[in-house]
This record gives structure tokens, sequence and C-alpha cells, in this order.
């Protein structure tokens, strides 16, 4: 019987920034199966943000590999394919664009991929009211609250039905309630729709909470 | 139905958050694209009126000096042209301009009291002038400007001159011109025996020759029999004179002045737009855009403001054309009117430099490194 094949693979990755005179990555090699919940935490420079960007495709390593299903990512899969259709990208920030209503910033992924603009904007307010947003579709990001900015954020990861929500800092913005509520949601999406989610993390407590902590510590995993 | 978002009504909202900055680009494109209307407009309709001049009287060829149109040909050759067996009719002309008033100057032809040219034109009262008297006749536009009537007189380089009619032309160049008797014009300007060219008016193409063969054999006769003349088919050679030449080069010359500076506006907004903007680029790298979708939405910014400002541009173009047509000092020269097919030569230029001034920020704004885009402040 065969292995199965993870849905993610990191091997020997090193990541190093002006010149090799900084090594956020040194040697990280680890596995992630389809549907995963994963937490990375680690201490502020410690490369879990870098690991995630590497992980989503945002950048390329120094060397080592990221496979996407035993593709490498940048040879056999392009990145910018791999994050239009393959990833979510959450951001501690929500990186919302502040000219766009709420119902407007989730169909931007959209408009990469071919598509007519109503079904955009169906599957758009679809996923806003998954969210619980149904009376906040027409607001700018400045007329809602950082918990609904960053519900907006999440239903913008999920347009292209990615298979792999990635999260760095999810709640690094949010008071505890929002806090709770926006990890309620990420991982009930996770288990609703069996999608891996990794997610960054300083706090212990999310860390914790998920199946699966991986520290790193000084570009390395810690054992 | 819920709310679309397309991609040019993002590029448009991507415009429309710098208010004042996009409007102030969209007046300086707004403002060459209405120089080009307006110059180029006033040039072509120079050339048009130049052809009209020739049509409306039924003159087939000119003959001039073949270097420069100056009043310089003897009179005398005006016998040899009648002589030949092609030409109907051969007229001399002179072709000046004189300033009326300190603010008014206008065209003056010289003609015989008996040209055909009489053809192109109307009297709206009064005669024609008799050669050898000191009288002239007045386009009406013209007359208008200098509140003449007939039976008033004029004052031209010293020598009183009576009105014996006003007239409308054929031509916009007509309507605002003074024209008179060859023999005055020859004495008050010093050029006795002198012409500026001939107007002629040619026999009907034999049958089996095609007009266009007709009139290259005869202007090949025409400059073998009087060497030192050119003999052009009367249109060619209202698109093609000197002052037609130079009016085009002026308002080729300054419009791409003003064009110039317009896509240098575009391109300063755009770049300093993709600079602002670096994070947001770096988001929709994140979300999936293509670096090629990054670069069609800038250049698609830079597009929308050439065509908006381009838009505008024909307004304040058309608006500065029949401004120009109503002036005294330009209306001789410049009609209103203006083909569409040079307003969408216009607006296609304020495309062009749209998509030229927004090349460089979207090639920019392209290779922006995702994480690098994500980290910039």
């Amino acid at each position: 019987m065969t292995e199965p094949v993870p849905q993610l693979e990191v091997r020997n990755l090193r990541k190093s920034y002006d010149d090799g005179r900084i090594e956020a990555l040194r040697g990280v090699s680890l596995s992630i199966n389809a549907g995963e919940y994963m937490a990375i935490s680690g201490a502020s420079g410690s490369g879990k943000s870098t690991l995630l960007q590497l992980l989503g495709g945002l950048d390329k390593p120094s060397s080592g590999e990221v496979l996407f299903q035993n593709a490498a990512l940048g040879s056999v899969i392009g990145l910018d394919t791999y994050r239009a259709h393959h990833v979510g990208f959450i951001f501690q920030a929500f990186y919302l664009l502040p000219t766009l209503r709420a119902i407007e910033n989730v169909q931007v992924p959209m408009l990469a991929l071919p598509g007519n603009g109503n079904s955009r904007a169906e599957r758009a307010e679809a996923l806003l009211r998954e969210m619980g947003l149904e009376h906040r579709l027409y607001q700018y990001p400045n007329e809602l609250s950082a918990g609904e900015r960053q519900r907006v954020a999440i239903a913008r990861a999920l347009a292209n039905h990615p298979e792999i929500l990635l999260a760095d800092e999810p709640t690094g913005n949010l008071d505890s309630v929002n806090s709770a509520r926006i990890m309620e949601i990420l991982t009930g999406i996770q288990n609703q729709r069996g999608m891996t989610l990794i997610i960054v993390t300083h706090e212990n407590e999310i860390a914790n909470a998920a199946p699966r902590h991986v520290r790193i510590r000084d570009g390395r995993i810690e054992a | 139905m819920a709310y679309q978002l397309s991609f040019t009504g993002f590029a448009w909202k991507n415009l429309w958050r710098r208010r004042l900055r996009t409007l102030l680009t969209l007046g300086g494109i707004a403002m060459a694209i209405g120089a080009f209307v307006a110059l180029v407009g006033f040039s072509r309709s120079f050339e048009h009126e130049w052809a009209r001049l020739y049509s409306s009287s039924g003159t087939d060829m000119v003959v001039v000096e073949k270097t420069f149109l100056e009043t310089s040909l003897d009179e005398r050759a005006g016998t040899k042209l009648s002589a030949m067996p092609f030409v109907e009719q051969a007229t001399p002309m002179i072709f000046n301009m004189m300033d009326l008033t300190p603010e008014i100057n206008a065209i003056v032809f010289g003609w015989k009291g008996n040209s055909y040219d009489f053809n192109s034109i109307t009297f709206l009262s009064g005669k024609r002038f008799e050669d050898g008297k000191a009288e002239l006749i007045l386009g009406d536009t013209l007359a208008g400007n200098l509140e003449k009537k007939t039976g008033d007189t004029l004052e031209l380089q010293g020598k009183a001159f009576t009105v014996t009619g006003i007239y409308h032309g054929g031509s916009a160049l007509e309507a605002s011109a003074v024209i008179m008797p060859l023999d005055q014009l020859q004495e008050i300007s010093s050029l006795q025996g002198k012409v500026s060219g001939f107007h002629l008016r040619l026999r009907p193409a034999p049958s089996g020759e095609s007009e266009d063969a007709y009139l290259k054999r005869v202007a090949k006769a025409i400059e073998a029999a009087l060497p030192g003349l050119r003999a052009e088919r009367a249109n060619d050679w209202a698109t093609k004179n000197q002052f037609v030449g130079l009016a085009h080069a002026v308002a080729w010359g300054t419009s791409s002045i003003a064009l110039l500076i317009g896509i240098l506006g575009i391109a300063n907004t755009m770049a300093m737009s993709v600079f602002e903007r670096t994070r947001e680029i770096g988001v929709l790298r994140a979300l999936g855009w293509k670096s090629g979708g990054v670069m069609m939405l800038i250049q698609a910014e830079s597009v929308v403001l050439g065509l908006v400002g381009g838009m505008f541009g024909l307004g304040v173009g058309y608006g500065a054309l029949r401004l120009l047509s109503r002036l005294p000092e330009t209306a001789s020269i410049v009609s209103s009117s203006i083909s569409a097919l040079d307003l969408a030569e216009a607006l296609g230029i304020a495309v062009l430099s749209g998509l030229i001034a927004g090349a460089y920020p979207a090639w920019r704004g392209a290779h922006l490194s995702p994480v690098e885009a994500l980290r910039h402040d």
C-alpha cells in the first residue's frame, strides 16, 4: 500500500536576506496533510512568518523546496497559479482595499480568474452571509469594526475555493471577544470544508488549541 | 442583484480615490487634447478652405512659381497658357496678406474684372469692381468686422478704394477677404506686371483618357512650355501649398509639446499611485493576481485617464475652434466644423498617450516582489 502524498511538504528550507547576512530559516522540513489544522508559533523574528510566506508561494526559498501535492512550487507549478487556485491568505492587518465595499473586496481575488461578474457577486454575497455579515455587504472597510473587517478578509480568502487557508496572526489586531469569534469561524471552516488551516500566532492559547503545533526558534523547528 | 465589481470599475475607483490629483491630471490631458483638436482642426480647416476656394470656382489647375508662392511670376505667361489647346480659361491672380487696421488683417486677392473666379462668389449688395479703378469688394464676414458697406471707402497702402460690393464667398478664405482689381493690387504693392499664379480651367479630357492621366499630361506640357513654373492640380495645391504645410507643421509641433506634457502628467500620477499603493499591489499578488493582471490594472487606470481627459479635451478643442472661427483675426481661415475622423483621431491619441504614460509605472508595479510589497508602509 502506497503512502498518501502530503498536501504540502517542505524539504530543508532555507531563506536568507541581505546577501546571506540574515538567515530567517535554517533548514526547515515538515509535511502537512490535506485537511490538517496546524499552528506555527515562535518569538518575533523567529522565522514563522517567513515560513508561512514560503508555504503560500509569496516568495522563493534561498535553498530547499516546497512541494504542493508532490509538485515543486516555482518550477512544476507557478507561484501565481498556486496562489490564485490553491491558497487563501488572511493577514493580521486585514489589508482590505479602502475604496471598495465589503462585497467588492471579496470579489477582488475572483478578478484574477475567468468568470462572469454576476456569479462573482453572488458568491461574494454568499460568503459574507456565511460570515454573518449580510447586513454589512455594502459598507466600506472604514465603516466596519475590526472583527467585521477580519471576517470580510476571511470571506475574501475563501473566494477562489482554495484547499489551504494561511493566516498570519489573524487575531493580532482584535480584542478577546473578536479573537474568539474569528478562531471559531476559522476552525469551523476547516472542519466543514475539510480545508487545511495553517495559522501563525504568538498567542499560546491559540497555538495550543490546534491539533498540531509547530514551534519555530531561530529559523529552526524546535523538537 | 448583488453589487458587481468589474475590472474597469476597480480601475476607476482607484483613480477616484485621489480625486484632486485625478482631476488635475484629467485637466492636463484635456488641455493637451484640446490644443491638439483646436490646432490640428485649425490647420485642417485652413486646408479645407483652400480646397473649397478652387472647387467653388471650378479651377482645375494652378500654375505657380516652382519654388515658393510669391508674386514674382511674369503676367505675360498667361498669354502662353491661354493659347494651349487644353486650356479653356487662364486667369491671373495675386494672393497677399495685408493689415487693414491695426487689429484686422486679411487675405487680399487681385483678380481681373472678367475673371471666372467671380463664379465662386455671390453678391449680397453692389457689383463687381472695374479694372483700372480704385475699387474693391469685401467678403461679408470681413465687411461685418470692418463695419463697411457698399459705397464706403477703405484705405489700403495710403490709397482710398471704393467698396463696390459685398459678397458671400464659397470658402471662408473668400468670405473674409478683400478682392480688388489685379492692376490696382500690383500698383499698391509695387509689383507691376507680376502675379502670384494662374488659375486654369481645362477643356474636358479626351474620350478614352482618364482624368488622372489627362491632368498629369497637361501639367507636364505646361511645365515643359514654361520652365521654372509648376502646374499642380487645384486640389493637390490646396492641400500641399506652403501655407497649409506651415499651418500643419505648427499645429502638430505645438500639439506634440502639449501632448508630451499631458503624457508626463499621467506618468507622474500613475508612478505616484503605484508607489502609494505598493502594499495593495502586494495584497493583490497574494490574492492570486498575476503580474500581468497588475500591469493591466495600472495600464487600465492610465488609459481611463487618457480617455476621460481626451473626451473633455474634445469639448475644449471644439470650443476653442468655435471661438477662433468668430474672432476677426482668425475667422478668415477657420471654420468651426471638425470631422468625426479628426475627433476619433484625437481620442485615439488620448488613449495612446495613456498607454505610453502608464507603461513604466505598470511595469514597475507588476514586478514588485509580493513579500516586499506587503512589507511596504
